[in-house]
């Protein structure tokens, strides 16, 4: 029969594999004799620590029966573990005994990033708008100005921009709503009349109104596919822009008695959340976390997210679900159940909690955990993040990473009664946000290992969602 | 070799369109000749809108090139259908570029508008199970064979049930499979679930649970059924408690067993066993959760005082 347990299973322990006699391993069990310090004396504190709390996390129960998952999933902390509990990248270390933030790096990575690919990229050609979004924002969330970059964003996104509207990965490409939502979000966090002032809103509304669905969704291009992407997308760009909830005129929805782009999208997210509590990309589909940050976002957009998600979800199963997520022992998010922990859940999933905090009530998730994964495992010794241990570094990472960390590190706060000078007008909600201050229990950070607060619907500065908010707010008509 | 189209004489009619230049960009990719070239023909076809055999030739080369380009894709199956060209060979074209690129998008979503076209999804089943065979997990894969089974029907199918069998055979943890199995089972279902289909149902997730007590996919799928039949968590108390049995805090064999019972035990308003099972995740079992589990417990509480 299948359950081991007992607390000595399994055996990936470093301390175990710091003794590579099988019988010194039975001795050191036994325990209590002097010599088993012997042999770990040349490990430093800081790593015995971190062992001792792996020892910790690390799950009791152990199935015997091998599947590829489980096989896989072995394979894998084998690689993760001496990064979370030693420091093979030899980064300088925290107070904690952890790594700290590799900012200096992590920016140089970055300004690389957005520099001149080789013909070996060409399959970036579709996707620019993602590079320059996420190392944009992630160069904001390590604290570096962006200022020198602002005129090549606009430049950039000029001939990406559709005369039917919306945008393409480049010129001459077809719309589509993810570099539409990468374009929008990358020349609000360029910010600046000229940047704003770029991007035809129209001609933009007009082609949300074509991608929106009868049956309440968005598709993502004319012909494209239909998933909760779109929906997330769409709704970005009429809050952020400040366009008319009214579907346009042309809208082929307008023949299915659609007046609204909200028609029936509540109900169509409702649709999303599946057997398993989490959300996926379209009805029926499996749960996944990157399906369920869009999923609330979403939500976040069309109102006070107390209303909204309570609305349209399950949460207490949804909250279940995402709690799931959480890889153990090494801390870090896997995206589906029984999948591998992986960077950029840091922000998928990481990113869930301030939406779902705001209308359940705090403190439901291990923030600590997330750290350790995201300083130990997931900074590449040359700079930039990472899925996990063993993969290079890539933009999407690196940005998600951070935003992850940025989650763990600042309270947000929902406050419906907040008066600024943004915020009036449709889609409002998302600039009831604010950060309320620092997260402390048990950190395990310190201040060089800050990022920046980021925006928890937008993922971008606050300051800049605020600024194009109100630029557009201000403006008469289109 | 690379092909070029300036001195075809079958292109000869087209001015190509170069990329347009805005200055000093971010990202900016140095293409070879061959492809910035292919481009430039393929943004002026589009911009005449152009619908001809020749242009599906130019998106096959680019294809080539640059599989991840959506423009491309969409543009190639707008071409298919202006040309009512033959669906079946566009199929037999696309199968061995599918199997090069397993992780893209378009191909997929591009097989789906075919497919949808042709109104008969032969072969399709056999060509997922190929695909599964490389990624047993992928997303885009098995999102398109739910496609399947909703626009041809399927809903309850005993074939595609008991394929889902075989898969899980493969690896009873895979939660792709949990999923489709779901979506067949009970994705088409209007009304009521009928004792028998909840009893099969649950007997089959039990089986797997019996394999490998903490596979999380199981247990969820329990859950999952008996919400659907809109039944009690308790149908399942004996069943969890072979598992995890407050009495003897030290057998526990399966952390997903505890979590059902302090929710059965809610559902009982026998709060103070609630508690037990969540302070054992909290404090022996599942420590990296010990938060979420500690909310529960608050929840309890919160219950009582509006109760």
């Amino acid at each position: 029969m299948a359950a081991s347990t007992g607390p000595s299973q399994p055996s990936f322990s470093r301390l175990r594999e710091l003794t590579p006699d099988s019988d010194r391993i039975q001795e050191l069990s036994d325990a209590g004799t002097d010599s088993e310090f012997e042999d770990i004396a040349t490990v430093p504190q800081y790593e015995l620590d971190n062992i001792a709390y792996f020892d910790r996390m690390r799950p009791i129960i152990v199935d015997d029966l091998k599947t590829e998952t489980s096989e896989v999933q072995d394979e894998t902390l084998n690689v993760i573990l001496p990064f979370l509990e030693g420091n093979p990248n030899e980064f300088p270390l925290n107070e904690f005994g952890l790594p700290h933030l590799q900012r200096v790096k992590h920016a140089r990575y970055l300004d690389d990033a957005l520099g001149s690919y080789s013909e070996h990229y060409v399959a970036l050609d579709a996707a620019r708008p993602w590079v320059l979004y996420w190392s944009l924002q992630a160069l904001t969330a390590l604290g570096e100005g962006i200022g020198a970059f602002q005129t090549r964003v606009v430049n950039t996104f000029v001939p990406c921009q559709h005369p039917d509207g919306g945008y393409g990965g480049g010129h001459g490409q077809l719309p589509h709503l993810a570099p539409t939502y990468a374009a929008i979000l990358s020349l609000a966090i360029a910010g600046g009349a000229a940047a704003y002032e770029s991007i035809n809103r129209r001609s933009l509304w007009h082609y949300l109104g074509r991608m929106k669905q009868p049956d309440g969704g968005f598709t993502m291009a004319p012909g494209g596919e239909e998933d909760i992407r779109g929906a997330y997308c769409a709704m970005v760009c009429l809050s952020l822009l400040n366009l008319p909830l009214e579907l346009p005129a042309d809208a082929p929805a307008r023949s299915c008695g659609m007046t609204n782009f909200l028609d029936q999208l509540g109900d169509w997210i409702s649709r999303c959340q599946n057997w398993e509590g989490g959300i996926s990309a379209t009805p029926g589909n499996e749960a996944h976390g990157a399906y369920a940050f869009c999923g609330l976002g979403c939500l976040s957009i069309m109102g006070p997210p107390k209303e909204t998600l309570n609305r349209y979800l399950d949460v207490p199963r949804l909250i279940r679900w995402l709690s799931y997520r959480q890889c153990t022992p090494e801390g870090g998010y896997n995206g589906r159940t029984n999948k591998l922990v992986d960077g950029c859940y840091s922000h998928w999933v990481g990113s869930c909690w301030a939406l779902v905090e705001a209308a359940n009530g705090t403190g439901i998730w291990n923030r600590t955990a997330l750290a350790r994964y995201i300083l130990s495992a997931a900074q590449a010794k040359t700079g930039g993040l990472i899925d996990k241990p063993g993969k290079r570094a890539d933009a999407y990472h690196t940005c998600y990473n951070l935003a992850g960390l940025s989650a763990v590190q600042y309270n947000h706060v929902f406050d419906e009664d907040m008066k600024g000078s943004v915020g009036v007008g449709e889609l409002a909600a998302p600039y009831h946000w604010w950060v309320a201050g620092l997260y402390e229990e048990g950190k395990i950070w310190v201040e060089e290992d800050m990022v920046d607060e980021i925006h928890p619907v937008f993922i971008m500065p606050y300051d800049a969602v605020s600024a194009c908010r109100k630029y557009f707010e201000d403006k008469e008509g289109f | 070799m690379p092909r070029f189209y300036h001195d075809d004489p079958a292109w000869s009619d087209v001015t190509p369109i170069p990329q347009l230049e805005s200055g000093q960009v971010l990202a900016g990719i140095s293409y070879t000749a061959e492809y910035s070239e292919a481009m430039s023909y393929l943004r002026a076809v589009m911009a005449a809108n152009e619908y001809s055999t020749r242009v599906l030739d130019l998106t096959e080369h680019i294809i080539s090139l640059n599989p991840a380009h959506y423009t491309v894709w969409l543009y190639r199956a707008q071409t298919l259908s202006a040309l009512n060209r033959n669906l079946r060979e566009e199929i037999k074209w696309l199968n061995p570029t599918a199997l090069k690129h397993l992780k893209n998008y378009q191909i997929w979503h591009h097989r789906q508008t075919i497919i949808d076209r042709l109104g008969s999804c032969d072969g399709e089943q056999e060509f997922v199970e190929q695909m599964l065979e490389k990624d047993a997990k992928n997303y885009h894969v098995w999102s398109y064979r739910q496609w399947v089974v909703r626009r041809f029907g399927l809903f309850g199918d005993e074939g595609e049930r008991k394929w889902c069998e075989g898969m899980m055979e493969r690896d009873v943890r895979n939660n792709s499979v949990w999923n489709h199995r779901f979506f067949v089972v009970f994705g088409g279902l209007k009304g009521e679930v009928e004792e028998g289909l909840l009893k099969r149902e649950l007997e089959y997730a039990q089986d797997a649970v019996r394999k490998a007590p903490q596979n999380e996919c199981p247990w969820n799928y329990i859950r999952g059924v008996l919400r659907q039949a809109k039944k009690p968590m308790s149908t399942v108390k004996e069943f969890a408690k072979e598992f995890a049995d407050l009495e003897k805090p030290d057998e526990v064999r399966s952390t997903h067993a505890l979590d059902l019972l302090a929710d059965i035990y809610e559902e009982e308003k026998k709060n103070d066993e609630a508690k037990t099972a969540l302070d054992l995740l909290a404090n022996k079992y599942d420590p990296i959760r010990a938060k979420y589990w500690e909310y529960r417990a608050r929840s309890l509480d919160s219950a009582a005082v509006e109760a």
